[in-house]
């Protein structure tokens, strides 16, 4: 099973398959067909992707704004970036956030998939469609519909929450409950996406190995941590991966819900970059503060990646 | 292939709708909903109506920093409408920033508007370096609505149907005191989870005790800023004596008013026609009023800030002459026809409507109309008016200040600090 | 012990279905509200059906903004950015995987190492790119920042590679031209995962909000989900027409997964590099 694909490109079984295809022809290889194939890609890919990175990293150095030159300025718009307290703010709350969803939303997809594995037929897909559903609309109805669900003078979900804290709360305008309300609708909405991948890790789990434990007279409690666990890790760490660089890069829950506040308790990264580039026009230092994002999350990435190939080797 | 078949029916379409252009089109941006929003839209129907060679195609963005965001990157890369609203308070940050373009007086004359038209406050804010970038079209200020019934409950009602034994603020929350609990839950409501709300009644405060936030050049300088922590501290108590309630939205703050449960409501005049409506709808139970904000410090002063229409400075874009024409006429005919923008609430910024019968028959306009000999604008600065620094300070500091969140104290330093930062 | 298993497999078998049922919720309560008078919307208590349904909600939304105007640039938008990067994906992989040339392995290595950097740490330069070939506010600017899909080329040349030898070799021995072999061959084999890539890469464009947010200055040429909640309409807050402009923007991609359910789940697992 290629489940590690994307984690290790180096594990690929039919690298000679395909060696040998190419062998075959390789006197035929003439550059017309490469091109005709290759050039779209890579020329969108160069203009599209290649080259605004290159761009973004030179505007970093000036002071230009949204549109339009600007002069060089050298480090000055970094020096300005390590002591900008709002922007230090958004890194906190960005990494509050990933505190607050990462690890839950994958423990929620792995549980609620072992919970959906069990049933069969008909049942199973409906019962999987609706925690799949969340995940096909787009983000403005998921604010719209959890704004509704929330609302403080009709929303129904208030009727829950001053249940538990004993009266109503306006959750986006509370500065305590703000991000972790933020993190919820969020799990509610990406949920099926893991559930899905945890299924699929799930059932290539030889039943054989579950019937052998309990002929052993192992418990349930026994068999996950013995079996499931180790088995479906695999996944676990795809998910886990994929959770990180994806709520790193939030915007649009934050944007829609709070617009930061209140009293920018919940601005993250990417709104400061908008709001920098976009609503205070200034492109350059937009430029700086969105490379720092990119390099946050290539080393988060990586240094996830080497944790969880440690917990693996153990 | 399908997709070569969808973009030539969509090409069609679009190509049907350029092709009924007989009219001058102008494009509208404003942010103008609620009771304005629906007034205004009347008067862009009458407009088109009465003029068949122009018509106004109308867009309504959401209110403060989203508008303006749009507004500035439309520009900048010269897309956006003909004509938009804008605040006088923010000409001063739009013009910094390259967004907008200055009227000639000759534009102006050609119809029939010129300075003797408009109030010389009004008029001079609506200039930044000598050059004219806003035509106003209203004065907009706070004021104070109160349930008549529940007043007259409470021995607060004159007479002559007006409040009494308001002025100062012991005898305020005194009032509020006795309108909190019982019949009306709260005495007096307002959105307190709003920084446009807090920021008006907090400058109407200082006004009130002649403080300065913004004199050369320094923020909230010397006594002022003692006179801002009571300013502020007098609304954190309304709220932590239970006077009004805590977080609360703006449409929120209107619906606790509008039901009853609550006596006092502080909000723009703009919600006017929201209590007008109702009103005649038989769906408001009981009686209401207005009237300028009281004299609760000092001297008399409230807020005030004015609508106004700009045309963007669209780069390598600009607006046609054709269409400036246009814009002029559309300009001329709104303010000519404001008496209706003034059964918004509003006080037209045009003098000859402001001194006709009709105008000066106008309830609830009438009762509060005198507040315009002593409204204050807001400081002139590339830092202050709707969706800049000042406002956005006040959302993190004065705001949770009034909630509860945060000291005073604390509080107007801090924004002091900020400010006074960006002002370098 | 038979008995008592199934039993607890009983219990949480119902346990799953009143979850899932409590998680689908608010999708239920949603449309429920598009369906009642304002008046029933913000009543007291909870009334878990409307008593007066009425459609007055969706039919107000479809009179007063121009939502047919943002269909139409979703439908554009996402249906081309889908042609394309299926087009440019799959030629680009077929290369990679059949074809023998100098920087083919260095080429995968960056498309698949570009997989990391964020799309939205880039809106700054593709805002000014756009702006530069003067497609701001237009249907191209919409476009073309989201025709980058390293995803599709690594899923596709993944297939590809699983073809066996045996077919092009036939192939080549008949004589016949790479576009071809392309052609007849490897397209058809891979044909079910090409449906599923497509559908699901126009679900995720149709869902797309910050880039046709920044591109679009004026609100002709928004796209479905940016338009709802652009766009303030002189009502002020009235629920049940909000939501109603809501469930009309989610319509298209929730009968997309529904439909294709199977292909949907399909495209997700590939796009996670999970066989399955």
């Amino acid at each position: 099973m290629n489940t590690a694909d994307v984690a290790s490109p180096r594990r690929r079984p039919l690298r000679r398959e395909a060696a040998d295809n190419r062998t075959t022809i390789a006197r035929r290889s003439g550059a017309l067909p490469v091109l005709v194939f290759v050039a779209p890609f890579v020329i969108a890919y160069c203009v599209l992707f290649l080259y605004p990175t290159l761009n973004m990293i030179e505007l970093s150095f000036t002071d230009a704004p949204l549109i339009g030159a600007g002069k060089w300025i050298g480090w000055r718009n970094y020096q300005r970036l390590l002591g900008d307290r709002l922007f230090t703010e958004s890194v906190v709350h960005t990494l509050y956030f990933v505190a607050l969803t990462v690890v839950p939303n994958t423990a929620l997809g792995l549980i609620f998939a072992m919970m959906v594995v069990r049933l069969k037929g008909w049942l199973q897909s409906i019962v999987l469609a609706c925690f799949f559903l969340p995940y096909i609309l787009p983000s403005s109805v998921v604010t719209l519909l959890w704004g509704w669900m929330l609302d403080f003078q009709f929303g129904i979900a208030q009727y829950p929450i001053s249940w538990i804290v004993g009266s109503r709360v306006s959750v986006f305008r509370d500065p305590i409950w703000a991000m972790p309300m933020v993190a919820f609708v969020t799990i509610w909405w990406t949920n099926g996406f893991n559930v899905l991948l945890f299924i699929a890790g799930l059932r290539n789990i030889s039943p054989e190995l579950y019937d052998a434990a309990a002929v052993d007279g192992a418990g349930r409690w026994r068999q996950f941590r013995s079996i499931t666990w180790p088995l479906v890790w695999p996944v676990t760490v795809l998910v886990l991966t994929f959770q990180l660089i994806i709520q790193l890069k939030i915007f649009d829950q934050v944007y829609l819900l709070t617009q930061g506040g209140p009293f920018n308790s919940t601005y993250v990264v990417v709104q400061y970059i908008y709001k920098q580039a976009f609503t205070l026009n200034k492109g350059g230092y937009g430029a700086t503060v969105a490379l720092f994002l990119f390099a946050m999350i290539a080393v988060l990435s990586v240094i996830q990646l080497q944790i969880l190939r440690t917990r693996e080797a153990k | 292939m399908k997709f070569i078949k969808a973009l030539a029916i969509a090409a069609g379409l679009c190509a049907l709708s350029v092709a009924a252009e007989a009219k001058t089109q102008v494009v509208w941006w404003d942010f103008l909903s609620g009771g304005d929003g629906v007034r205004m839209k009347a008067m862009i129907q009458k407009f088109n109506a009465e003029n068949p060679d122009i018509e106004i195609q109308p867009t309504t963005l959401e209110w403060g920093v989203p508008f303006y965001t749009k507004v500035q990157t439309s520009a900048a890369v010269g897309q956006g409408p003909d004509v938009m609203t804008y605040h006088l308070s923010r000409l001063p940050l739009g013009v910094s920033t390259g967004v907008l373009r200055p009227y000639s007086m000759d534009e102006l004359k050609a119809v029939g508007l010129s300075e003797s038209d408009y109030f010389p406050t009004d008029w001079d804010a609506a200039h930044v370096d000598g050059k004219l970038y806003g035509v106003p079209l209203d004065i907009h200020s706070i004021i104070l609505y109160y349930n008549k019934d529940a007043l007259k409950a409470a021995g607060l009602l004159g007479d002559d149907g007006l409040p009494k034994g308001l002025d100062g603020l012991d005898n305020f929350n005194a009032a509020l005191k006795k309108l909190t609990g019982g019949k009306t839950q709260y005495g007096l409501s307002f959105a307190t989870a709003e920084h446009g709300t807090i920021w008006r009644i907090f400058y109407t405060m200082l006004s009130q005790q002649s403080g300065d936030f913004l004199k050369d050049n320094k923020i909230l300088d010397g006594d002022n800023l003692q006179k801002a922590e009571k300013a502020t501290s007098a609304m954190a108590d309304w709220v932590a004596k239970g006077y009004a309630p805590k977080l609360t939205e703006y449409p929120a703050s209107i619906a606790l008013f509008t039901s009853g449960k609550a006596a006092f409501h502080i909000n723009g005049v703009w919600e006017v026609p929201t209590m007008v409506d109702l009103a005649k709808n038989n769906k408001l139970g009981f009686d209401w009023g207005a009237i300028q904000i009281p004299t609760l410090f000092d001297h008399p002063a409230t807020w005030a800030d004015s609508h106004s229409f700009a045309i963007p400075d669209r780069k390598g874009n600009p607006v046609s002459k054709e269409k400036v024409d246009a814009v002029m006429k559309v300009i001329a005919w709104m303010n000519k026809n404001s008496i209706m923008w003034a059964s918004a609430g509003h006080i037209p910024a045009y003098k000859p409507v402001t001194e006709t019968a009709e105008y000066q028959k106008m309830q609830p306009n009438a009762t509060y109309s005198s507040l315009a000999k002593t409204a204050v604008f807001d400081p002139k600065s590339k830092i202050a008016g709707v969706a800049s620094p000042v406002y956005e300070a006040t959302a993190n500091y004065i705001q949770p200040a009034v909630n509860g969140q945060l000291a005073p104290a604390d509080a107007v330093q801090q924004m002091r600090d900020e400010l006074q930062g960006d002002l370098k | 012990m038979k008995i008592r298993l199934s039993f607890v497999d009983l219990l949480i078998s119902l346990l799953t279905i009143i979850v899932a049922a409590t998680w689908v919720f608010p999708l239920y309560w949603t449309v429920v509200t598009t369906l009642k008078p304002e008046y029933e919307v913000v009543a007291p208590g909870v009334h878990l059906l409307p008593e007066n349904p009425t459609l007055a909600g969706y039919i107000f939304v479809l009179d007063h903004t121009i939502i047919g105007q943002w269909y139409v640039n979703s439908l554009v938008t996402a249906g081309t950015v889908t042609f394309l990067v299926i087009l440019l994906s799959a030629g680009c992989a077929y290369a990679i995987s059949q074809l023998n040339f100098p920087g083919r392995r260095l080429l995968y290595g960056i498309i698949v190492a570009s997989f990391m950097v964020p799309i939205p740490a880039l809106i700054v330069s593709h805002f000014v790119l756009m702006n530069d070939f003067g497609l701001i506010n237009r249907w191209g600017g919409i476009i073309l920042p989201q025709l980058i899909s390293p995803i599709a080329v690594m899923v596709y040349k993944q297939f590809f590679d699983a073809i066996p030898k045996e077919f092009r070799e036939a192939a080549v021995v008949d004589g016949a031209g790479e576009f071809n072999i392309f052609l007849r061959i490897f397209v058809p084999m891979t044909w079910g995962v090409t449906a599923a890539l497509a559908i699901y890469t126009f679900i995720l464009t149709w869902n797309n909000f910050l880039w046709p947010f920044l591109v679009a200055t004026s609100d002709t040429s928004m796209t479905v989900p940016v338009g709802i909640v652009q766009v303030h309409e002189a009502f002020g807050v009235q629920y049940a027409r909000n939501l109603a402009g809501a469930v009309l923007a989610a319509l298209p991609v929730a009968a997309a997964y529904l439909i294709f359910q199977r292909r949907v789940t399909e495209a997700v697992m590939l796009s996670a590099g999970i066989k399955g």
